[in-house]
């Protein structure tokens, strides 16, 4: 809400500055978000007097004429309007300066003569359309003042940001209210003339109301015999330094008084509407109606309709009907001021897709008793700008009359919430600078009745606010509050859903971190082209209703498409050698779900590039699966968890290898290598990129409730023995470990293994395994260790399709 | 032999043992030598090994000066590796550069987000209050319904919103964490709740994803002054100890009286100039917008069926990346979700 101080001054007379008049709201809730000059751009213009005018001998269009600006000398300024004479007061742009369109003003010889300056029409100062001469000035101003105090224009205007409680500041006169109340200033509301004549507008028009929930009050006036014109300079003047373009006198009187007063009105032409009624009701479902934007709108049953004796005319609250707007023709009109149910109005709006000024504040609410009061300012108002005769009274229905509302009040209440020391007689003081009134009822109890235009105070909490603001938040002392709860569980701290806790995330990223891992934030959404060349749209994949583009249609099933793009992102930028994680949620629909989506807690893994950070002293080696295994069960270990059983699965589909994780028989993720042509061609990676998507849920779930249990190892000494298998191809070495563990030989303790070799052109691959032995209650002799380790080695050529080298 | 030929032969002992360590050049060859004087069949071993072909009375002295030999050749040894050591750093010069670039291995970092909801989860837990999460895909219940924003209320335009279907959205704040505290536990109770929220917006100074914090405490007899205690001291603990807070009064419609809070410019430190330049952070007012926060309002409380009368309390909630722009100095929103590792990798030190 744009606030031009001359017009607050008109309410009340504020003479501080600026800055403390700026400072005050913004404490009082009114934030000040910008003081703005809404004339800036014609602050190096002045005024000419226009001292002599000859005709240009080259040019008989031109005019050639001698200006006092204030300087010492006149300026030569040729003009090319048809309207300048010597005599005239003109506003002159003088050399140096730029016209608002962006034209610069230079010293210039236009055929021939010279010419130091421009003598501007109101179209070039973007003060009107017009065009059809130069702007002639008041006879009064003084060559060589500033155009701006000339024309006496509001060139300071505060932007103030208001929260959708506080309708009643969308006027002026509510922020008038306001600033008297902070500055302890009276409040002077706008005088004006009302002649009223002739036959009473209820005869000539009655009010019929069909939906009293959706509308408590209309009221009309009749204006017969007025001429549309443009408005008088001072009314258009100040609608500019709203923001609001003028357009007639009767259309800137309604939006003069709304912005005044806060109650949008209407004009219909009045030989346009039929029936001698105005009717209020619903539209029916899919009936038509074109608004004066002149867009035919499909309405609903419930939006709203202001119709005459045939047809609807208006879209009540939100916008007029193209059928009975005001035009240059007009003589008659019928004025509306009504109140309308803000919910309803806002849905309208919403379901039409139409914003309106009017429609701002209905939705907002409007001070019902004083609709009426508008709607005697704009008709006089309009009657001292257009002319014509006001019929006498107005056309009212008001089915549901306004009703003030009683709060009761407790000083202590108020005290105790705002720690603040304020005794009853201050809060008295400050509900009736607001315009309450403040009975007492008994010691402990103030009985308030808020004014009909605070909306937002309906209890008790609401008053205690506004003492809080005119005592000022500034005013409470700062205490920690001691802290009483019971402790939650960690079951109890993760609610609506059963995921790991932000502990155990934070866990997950500290250990990410270690293995040198960059933590990447990607947001929620994809696309769900993106999902699709990635084989990852899938059924349960989440739309966004109303997504802000393609490219975030879609809630994220996995990390990767994220992840992915931060490759290629970086890529471009010629990062390369890339150790990304992320945890995030994912999402999957789920019809049992309160929310219907499923959000599960995932680690996402990506490494591409170089295994090491530097060459030198490693060597220059492209990241494998091993690498990102090995982070994996490192993870795991830290987590105090068993190894995971990793082996070929079906998905995801645009990973080459792809590897299940499975712990304790529950799947925990993959691990896999982007198909090459996927990562080049849709992220410019041109070596592998191995990534990884792991269940932090699950892995929450399993790794919950242990504890670390100290065991006393063996003090007897380990015999190692090495053993070595040439395996066909088909021999793994889990198979391997499967079989050992299997074996039950007593004393067989662990296996490590030492080496993979494979010869050049053989399919085999020798593996050499380190089996330790140690018998937990005495020292084995080399004779019982080898008679174990032959008994082993027996076991595994029984077993698996395996030899010993010759 | 006697005990004076047993004397002897240790003499001899230690000087050849002398005159060997002399010669030698190469730590390397230490242990050979050291095998051959002191080892299990070691020359010193062997002559110990005489000695019970002494006479009976002279055993003892002469076992005790086998052991003063023994003493002498490892003292002379360690000597000489000292000395080899220590000549060897010169001698080895050539072939050793101390400023070689160590094995160094990958270094990680948590992206600023997550840094800054770390610590500030950190100062609340600190004094007391608990961390709660909940799902980013929320009701229009516990989004808006529940926190006194039913439809049609105009408060639905302070949040552009995501939706997944008419009842479903993308949560626009971490509020709704409040009414599922509360739905969960009795009172008194103090948590926070982190997380993502989303809104369809989309410019320079906003993005459809970021982070807040919920705060959220219930007690009796909790004032204002318990918010404005517990919000400055976060602001304290995350900026500086001199950081000054304003609390301007505003409207969310979950809380009454609300308020926004200010704090004194981080980057000019309240003074509107950065030196001679204008303050950009700021625009020169000396202060800016941290996060909002209020008494929690009556109806959140009927809501939830906690008697208003008796249990006050007051919720607050913040802007993580707006809390990391200030705290890092980072001037342009959309690097948080670039995920560029020169971005990132500016984190490793956190
Ligand atoms: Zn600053």
């Amino acid at each position: 809400m744009f606030l031009s101080i001359n017009w607050l001054k008109e309410f009340t007379p504020y003479t501080g500055s600026l800055d403390e008049l700026a400072h005050q709201l913004t404490m009082l809730g009114l934030e000040v978000e910008e003081v703005l000059n809404p004339f800036a751009h014609l602050e190096p213009f002045l005024v000419g007097h226009v001292l002599d005018c000859s005709p240009h001998q080259n040019a008989d269009s031109l005019s050639c004429c001698q200006v006092d600006i204030g300087g010492e000398t006149p300026v030569a300024v040729v003009c090319g309007a048809p309207n300048v004479a010597a005599g005239q007061k003109v506003a002159v742009a003088p050399v140096g300066s730029s016209l608002p369109g962006g034209m610069k003003i230079k010293k210039a010889k236009i055929r021939g003569a010279l010419s130091q300056g421009m003598i501007c029409s109101e179209k070039e100062l973007e003060l009107s359309e017009d065009h059809s001469g130069i702007m002639v000035l008041d006879p009064k101003c003084t060559p060589g003042t500033g155009l701006l105090q000339a024309l006496n224009l509001d060139t300071v205007v505060l932007d103030i940001g208001i929260t959708p409680n506080r309708a009643d500041c969308l006027s002026i006169l509510g922020l008038a209210r306001e600033v008297a109340a902070a500055f302890d200033l009276p409040l002077h509301l706008p005088e004006f003339q009302l002649q009223e004549e002739g036959e009473a507008c209820s005869s000539l028009i009655r009010i019929q109301i069909d939906a009293p929930e959706l509308c408590p009050l209309y009221q009309a006036r009749i204006i017969q015999g007025l001429s549309i014109r443009p408005s008088p300079a001072w009314m258009r003047y100040r609608l500019l330094s709203m923001g609001l373009r003028p357009i007639n006198n009767v259309v800137d009187v309604s939006n003069y008084v709304m912005l005044e007063l806060g109650q949008p009105l209407h004009a219909f032409d009045r030989s346009l509407l039929e029936g001698g009624v105005i009717r209020v009701g619903c539209a029916a479902d899919g009936q038509k109606f074109t608004t004066l934007d002149n867009q035919e709108r499909v309405l609903g049953s419930g939006d709203l309709l202001i119709q005459d004796g045939v047809k609807p005319v208006a879209l009540a609250g939100v916008m007029g009907g193209a059928n009975s707007e005001i035009n240059a023709h007009s003589t008659d009109l019928l004025l509306e001021s009504a109140v309308f149910d803000p919910g309803n109005t806002r849905r309208t709006g919403r379901s039409l897709g139409l914003s309106s000024e009017s429609a701002y504040r209905f939705e907002r609410g409007v001070d019902q008793p004083g609709s009426t009061f508008a709607l005697d300012r704009a008709a006089g108002l309009i009657q001292s700008l257009a002319g014509g005769r006001i019929c006498t009274g107005r056309a009212v229905s008001e089915p549901r009359p306004w009703t003030p509302r009683v709060v009761d009040f407790r000083p202590k209440r108020a005290q105790s919430l705002l720690a603040l020391s304020t005794d009853a007689a201050a809060s008295q003081k400050v509900l009736e600078n607001i315009g309450c009134g403040v009975r007492p009822l008994h010691d402990k109890t103030l009985r308030v009745t808020p004014p009909s235009y605070r909306l937002d105070l309906e209890r008790e909490v609401d008053l205690i606010e506004e003492i809080g603001r005119f005592h000022g938040f500034e005013r409470i002392e700062a205490a920690l509050p001691r802290i009483r709860k019971s402790p939650l569980d960690a079951d109890a701290q993760v609610l609506g859903a059963s995921l790991a806790s932000h502990e155990f995330l934070n866990r997950t990223k500290t250990w990410a971190q270690g293995q040198g891992y960059a933590e990447a934030v990607n947001y929620s959404f994809c696309s769900r082209q993106e999902l699709e060349s990635l084989g990852l749209a899938d059924e349960g994949i989440i739309p966004v209703h109303n997504p802000l583009s393609a490219e975030q249609d879609s809630m994220r099933p996995a990390l990767a498409p994220g992840l992915l793009r931060n490759v290629r992102t970086n890529l471009d930028q010629g990062n390369q050698n890339l150790r990304f994680f992320e945890i995030a949620r994912v999402f999957q629909h789920d019809p049992r779900s309160e929310t219907t989506a499923r959000e599960a807690n995932r680690l996402g893994l990506l490494c591409h590039g170089r295994r090491n950070p530097s060459f030198w002293p490693w060597t220059d080696e492209a990241v494998s699966y091993l690498d990102l295994k090995g982070a994996i069960e490192h993870f795991f270990l830290s987590l105090g968890l068993e190894p995971a059983r990793f082996s070929p699965g079906d998905a995801p589909q645009y990973c080459r290898s792809r590897i299940r994780m499975t712990l304790r028989g529950e799947d925990i993720g993959f691990l896999g290598r982007v198909q090459p042509g996927i990562a080049k061609d849709l992220y410019h990676a041109r070596t592998p990129v191995w990534i990884s998507e792991i269940d932090l849920d699950v892995l929450y779930r399993l790794s919950r409730g242990q504890s670390v249990v100290y065991r006393p190892w063996v003090k007897f000494p380990p015999v190692q023995r090495d053993i070595t298998l040439i395996c066909p191809p088909e021999v793994s070495y889990s198979q391997i470990q499967d079989v050992i563990a299997a074996s039950n030989i007593p004393a067989q303790e662990s296996i490590s293994l030492q080496d993979v070799y494979q010869p050049d052109q053989s399919f085999e691959c020798n593996l050499t395994l380190r089996i330790t032995y140690r018998h937990h209650k005495k020292t084995l002799t080399d004779k019982e260790v080898d008679k174990q380790h032959f008994e082993l080695g027996k076991k595994l050529l029984k077993a698996l399709p395996v030899r010993f080298p010759a | 032999m006697t005990g004076e030929d047993f004397a002897g032969r240790l003499e001899a002992i230690e000087r050849d043992f002398a005159r060997a360590l002399e010669r030698l050049e190469r730590e390397a060859d230490l242990e050979a030598l050291r095998v051959a004087y002191l080892g299990r069949k070691g020359s010193l071993a062997q002559l110990m090994s005489s000695l019970p072909e002494l006479p009976a009375e002279q055993r003892p002295a002469a076992g005790k000066r086998a052991n003063e030999c023994k003493k002498t050749l490892l003292d002379l040894l360690s000597a000489k590796q000292d000395a080899l050591q220590a000549g060897g750093q010169t001698a080895d010069r050539s072939r050793f550069d101390a400023t070689l670039p160590g094995r160094r291995d990958w270094i990680g970092s948590k992206h600023p987000v997550t840094l800054v909801l770390d610590e500030i989860c950190a100062a609340f837990t600190a004094i007391g209050f608990d961390v709660v999460t909940g799902p980013e895909i929320e009701n229009d219940f516990y989004n808006f319904e529940a926190l006194n924003i039913p439809r049609e209320h105009p408060a639905r335009d302070m949040q552009d919103t995501l939706y997944i279907s008419d009842s479903i959205v993308l949560r626009t704040h971490t509020s709704p964490l409040q009414i599922r505290t509360m739905e969960t536990s009795p009172p008194p109770l103090a948590v926070i709740a982190p997380g993502k929220v989303y809104r369809r917006d989309a410019d320079l100074t906003h993005t459809p994803m970021f982070h807040q914090i919920e705060g959220l405490l219930v007690d009796e007899e909790v004032s204002m002054a318990d918010l404005r205690g517990t919000l400055t001291y976060f602001v304290r603990t995350i900026f500086s100890k001199k950081t000054r807070v304003r609390f301007r009064p505003s409207y969310f419609p979950f809380t009454e009286p609300s308020a926004e809070v200010d704090i004194s410019c981080v980057i000019c430190r309240g003074t509107g100039f950065c030196g001679a330049d204008p303050c950009r952070v700021c625009k020169q007012t000396g202060w800016v917008e941290i996060l909002g926060c209020g008494m929690v309002d009556p109806a959140v409380f009927e809501k939830v069926d906690y008697d208003p009368e008796r249990w006050t309390g007051f919720a607050f909630g913040l802007g993580v990346e707006r809390v990391a722009m200030l705290k890092y100095c980072i001037d342009d929103l959309r690097l948080f979700f670039e995920n560029d590792v020169r971005f990132l990798n500016q984190f490793q030190a956190c």
